[in-house]
């Protein structure tokens, strides 16, 4: 009886820092590249506006960055049609995927900017 | 060049602009609403209506009346113009040279967005400087397209061109030994039958449109004569009458 309850004890905790070290998210923008230079993702932003691991994390994304673009159907009509960024960005969660390009685009530039050693987009001057 | 943000703006208003300027842009179905940014940005719409639509497509002066219009905020600065600018004129790959490029503007504060990416490349204009200042004809307007061309052969290097400028469209090319520039892909591509730039049939965003203004059907024609829908061109001080349109959308 009291080895179960240990063991129990053991296994929950071992669930609850499972569950606190799967909640840490990348710092650093996730920017991708493919099919074209330079769109960001970037968690904390989303993590701010009170959105979960889950949302995201089920079935729309992979844990693991630039696996998307690895799929040949990761580009705007996709996006348009409610699947990947689109599940969220469709004019009612969040800005449309057909408004705002340059929001989502940082282009050559914001990604070589980033490359560069900025870890935040806003590190650049004018 | 300044930063250019058409959303924040002051419109420092038509009274400025000058006479001539308000008649040129006219006499080719646009009214002037203001200009921006100290006069770096002119905006227009168009007068078009059915009834005199023939009428002013005989302004624009040249046949084919070569011409881009850019959907600026649909440019995601993906580069794609510029590689297949570079692979097709063969454009070297060292700092400063370019045919096009794109700028990059801040707007941190815009409902649009964060930033605003601006496609530039020759504006192929009605009244070029660089022909008037260039001392030995290298470069001039063709009779029949108005595209400005360079003939190297007769480009001393001397780059009062590229002063005159006021696009900062041209380089010195150190393997032509001459001044470079865009030119609508004439040699390349239009003059071998083909219908658009490199730059434009790369995008993948529909920025670039690029067509023929002396025709009414065409998507250049029919975009810069939109009613009521603004398009702007860079740089209208420099009086140069641009053939390169910008609008949003
Ligand atoms: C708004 C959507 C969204 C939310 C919410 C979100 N993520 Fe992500 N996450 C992504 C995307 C997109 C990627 C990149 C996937 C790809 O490239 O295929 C990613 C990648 C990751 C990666 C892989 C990083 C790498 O470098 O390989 C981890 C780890 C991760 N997320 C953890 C989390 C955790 C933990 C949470 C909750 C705290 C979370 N994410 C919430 C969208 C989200
Ligand atoms: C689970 C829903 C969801 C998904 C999926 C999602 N986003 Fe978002 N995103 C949001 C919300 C909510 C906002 C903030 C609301 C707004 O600005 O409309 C936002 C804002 C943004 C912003 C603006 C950031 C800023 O600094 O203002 C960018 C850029 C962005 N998302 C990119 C992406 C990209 C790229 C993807 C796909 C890889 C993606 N998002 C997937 C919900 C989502
Ligand atoms: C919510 C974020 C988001 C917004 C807003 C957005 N995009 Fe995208 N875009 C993406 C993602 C994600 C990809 C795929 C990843 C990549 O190419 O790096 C992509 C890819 C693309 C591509 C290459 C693939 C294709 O579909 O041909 C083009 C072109 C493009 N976007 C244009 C645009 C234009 C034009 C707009 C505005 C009308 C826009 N995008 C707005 C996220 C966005």
């Amino acid at each position: 009886m009291t080895i179960r309850l240990i063991t129990t004890v053991t296994a929950l905790l071992a669930l609850v820092t499972g569950l606190a070290s799967a909640a840490s998210y990348p710092e650093a923008p996730i920017v991708f590249d493919k099919p074209v230079t330079g769109v960001i993702f970037s968690h904390k932003v989303h993590m701010d506006k009170g959105l979960s691991c889950e949302m995201c994390h089920n079935r729309l994304f992979e844990m693991q960055a630039k696996k998307a673009q690895g799929n040949a159907d990761f580009v705007m009509e996709s996006l348009y049609q409610g699947k990947y960024c689109g599940a969220c960005h469709n004019g009612s969660l969040a800005f449309a995927a057909n408004t705002r390009c340059a929001t989502c685009h940082i282009g050559v530039k914001g990604a070589k900017r980033l490359s560069d050693g900025g870890t935040q987009e806003e590190t650049h001057e004018h | 060049m300044n930063k250019l943000d058409l959303n924040n703006l002051k419109n420092e208003g038509v009274e400025n602009v000058p006479m001539q300027e308000r008649r040129d842009f006219l006499k080719m179905g646009l009214a002037i609403t203001g200009i921006f940014a100290g006069g770096t940005i002119l905006s227009a719409v168009s007068t078009f209506n059915t009834a005199n639509a023939a009428d002013f497509a005989k302004k624009y002066p040249y046949s084919p009346h070569y011409s881009m219009v850019m959907h600026q905020d649909r440019c995601i600065d993906c580069e794609r113009c510029m590689a297949a600018c570079v692979a097709t004129n063969h454009v070297p790959n060292v700092p400063g040279a370019y045919r096009t490029t794109i700028l990059e503007k801040d707007t941190p504060d815009a409902v649009g967005g964060k930033r605003e990416f601006i496609p530039v490349l020759c504006n192929q204009c009605n009244l070029p400087q660089c022909t008037r200042v260039c001392p030995t004809k290298a470069t001039y307007k063709d009779q029949t397209t108005g595209i400005v061309l360079m003939n190297i052969k007769k480009c001393i290097g001397c780059l009062t061109c590229q002063e005159g400028c006021p696009y900062n469209a041209r380089y010195f090319n150190e393997e032509k030994k001459a001044v470079d520039k865009c030119n609508f892909c004439w040699d390349t591509r239009l003059s071998k039958g083909e219908k658009d730039t490199a730059c434009a049939h790369a995008c993948p965003a529909g920025v670039r449109i690029f067509g023929d203004l002396s025709k009414q059907d065409d998507p250049v024609f029919k975009t810069v004569h939109q009613i009521e829908k603004a398009v702007w061109v860079l740089r209208p001080e420099a009086g140069t009458r641009p053939n390169v349109f910008y609008t949003k959308g």
